[in-house]
């Protein structure tokens, strides 16, 4: 592992204390009503605000609030590639992902690791075909996407988001990218699940029962005006008829949050008229 | 990954083909190529196997060390993938170039191994919080053609099957201090249980069909895929989508289920061929001499 050496040093070897201590939350995951720990139906995806323009000096920019999960991205470009031997006639699109070190439970390294290194690419493959890579050749389009809190769903927040920067920065697209998240919990299918719900394996690890039933966590990146899936990541066991089910949610889901999105596109259109 | 050139006459060929159900090389879309498998090529290593797929060539050690288990499963040992794309594989690869199919692989990898049912990660724990088995895998991929995942889900699979590592037994000593006593006898070892061990099976989409284990030619001509591993009672432990295109929600199901039956038949004749190489080199000590 590389080592930073410009930055302040921390212990070589430090453990957050929620790992020591023995506390476990004592409601259920789901209550005998159906409802979840924070009031949702188990389809029910969390309110979200949407924001396009956030950063000023971006050429595109947008802002993701859903409850605990907040994410801002920037897009700069396109610019021209310097490197000779990086010449292609069709577009670029770079994208870094970044979880800032403070978002989640654990403290998260300055440099990217391998988790970051992996989103940033499932991140790239769900919006680069969304986007019109001819209409910009022989130059880069720079997607920045960070993480400031993660409440749960990351990586579908951080799609969207992403989505609405391009879109935002005046680059001609297909169509714009939702993402969705859901998480499998034996016959349970919990959508857009907060950090609780992803981590639950780690939480009940006593209980012998957690083990039999089926884990699960699928995202799924869908152009909802042309109908096509641009990027699905899943991990854990599903059954192939529980992987359509969750397929057939997460798209349902996601077309649902189509019209936040053109709204806040038409928002941020008007208000760059009005300037 | 490694790009050809091809003509446009060329691609119309094999998409017609495809769209035919008779391939270049004259396969059906659910065909695998000729797999060549062999176990413990390495002496060295705790296990391994290497894959020849066609073209595509792939080399995986296991070699087991203890460590220290991670913070939020105290209990289990872990798996480490590491990927080494070779230059020899293809020039492209050279310098930093193959880092990114590298990571790509042993993600999903890693992904694809993390549940409990297929690999029971618990059996590697030693003690609570203090020390457990690490496996690292190596994979090192020495010649590239095409279907990568694949070859490599095979290898993998192989030598952690072939994988055999002391056994080790805890003891308290006078001072109440844990002590860990390997044996020192090469056979005595355990091995891992691989039944449930995960196949990646990758469906490329060309045209309006998608096909299992394309060639490099056949990647050329297609834009996106999913690569799905599988497990021998049909369950998919990870998916993934990769390439620069899209797909449409109704061929995702369908690729779905051909992975499911791509994948079970695939994870069978791996188990048959495992068994009869397991006969082959023999688990007994040979006796050998009159002293023993």
């Amino acid at each position: 592992m590389p080592v930073d050496n410009r930055r302040l040093w921390t212990p070589e070897e430090t453990i957050p204390p929620e790992f020591i201590t023995k506390y476990r939350p004592t409601t259920e995951l789901v209550n005998q009503n159906g409802k979840r720990r924070d009031g949702r139906e188990a389809n029910q995806h969390r309110p979200t605000y949407l924001k396009a323009g956030a950063i000023s000096q971006a050429k595109g920019s947008a802002y993701i609030e859903m409850a605990d999960t907040k994410v801002i991205a920037a897009v700069y470009g396109p610019r021209e590639v310097m490197k000779r031997e990086d010449f292609t006639m069709s577009g670029q699109v770079k994208c870094v992902f970044k979880f800032a070190t403070f978002s989640c439970k654990t403290r998260q390294k300055h440099i990217e690791d391998d988790r970051e290194k992996e989103l940033s690419m499932t991140i790239l493959e769900a919006l680069k075909p969304a986007i019109r890579l001819d209409k910009f050749p022989k130059a880069r389009l720079e997607i920045f996407i960070t993480v400031l809190q993660d409440g749960g769903s990351a990586l579908a927040a951080a799609i969207t988001c992403g989505s609405v920067a391009v879109a935002d920065a005046g680059m001609e697209m297909y169509d714009v990218v939702i993402g969705c998240s859901l998480r499998q919990i034996g016959e349970r299918s919990l959508i857009d699940p907060t950090t609780d719900e992803e981590s639950h394996r780690s939480l009940s690890q006593s209980d012998e029962k957690s083990n039999e039933t089926s884990q699960a966590m699928m995202t799924v990146a869908l152009m909802p005006s042309i109908n096509q899936v641009s990027s699905i990541i899943q991990k854990g066991e599903l059954s192939i008829d529980g992987a359509k089910q969750a397929l057939k949610q997460c798209l349902d889901t996601a077309r649902k949050l189509h019209p936040v999105i053109k709204q806040c596109l038409n928002k941020a259109v008007e208000a760059k008229l009005k300037r | 990954m490694a790009e050809i050139l091809m003509s446009e006459a060329e691609r119309t060929f094999i998409l017609h083909g495809i769209q035919d159900n008779v391939r270049s090389d004259g396969r059906g879309c659910e065909d695998y190529r000729p797999i060549e498998l062999e176990t413990e090529v390495v002496s060295n290593a705790n296990g391994s196997a290497r894959v020849r797929l066609a073209n595509s060539d792939v080399l995986v050690g296991v070699k087991g060390e203890l460590g220290k288990p991670s913070l939020d499963t105290p209990e289990h040992g872990r798996l480490e993938f590491f990927v080494d794309c070779s230059a020899n594989a293809t020039p492209d690869f050279e310098g930093r170039g193959g880092e990114d199919l590298a990571l790509e692989i042993s993600s999903m990898l890693a992904r694809a191994y993390d549940c409990p049912s297929c690999l029971d990660t618990q059996a590697l724990g030693i003690i609570k919080r203090e020390q457990c088995w690490v496996l690292y895998v190596d994979i090192l991929i020495l010649e590239c053609g095409g279907n990568l995942f694949d070859a490599v889900a095979i290898a993998v699979k192989a030598a952690l099957g072939n994988t055999k590592l002391p056994v080790i037994t805890v003891r308290k000593d006078e001072n109440d201090e844990t002590e860990l006593e390997i044996s020192d006898d090469p056979y005595d070892c355990e091995r891992i249980k691989i039944l449930n061990a995960p196949c990646i099976v990758t469906l490329s989409k060309v045209g309006n069909q998608h096909i299992v284990d394309a060639s490099l030619q056949e990647e050329s001509c297609c834009l996106s895929r999913l690569m799905v591993a599988v497990t021998e009672n049909g369950t998919i432990t990870a998916s993934k989508t990769s390439g620069s295109g899209s797909l449409n929600p109704e061929s995702i199901i369908d690729m779905l289920e051909s992975g499911k039956r791509a994948g079970t038949l695939l994870n069978k004749t791996l188990h048959a061929k495992l068994l009869e190489e397991e006969v082959k080199v023999g688990t007994k000590k040979k006796t050998m001499g009159f002293l023993t």
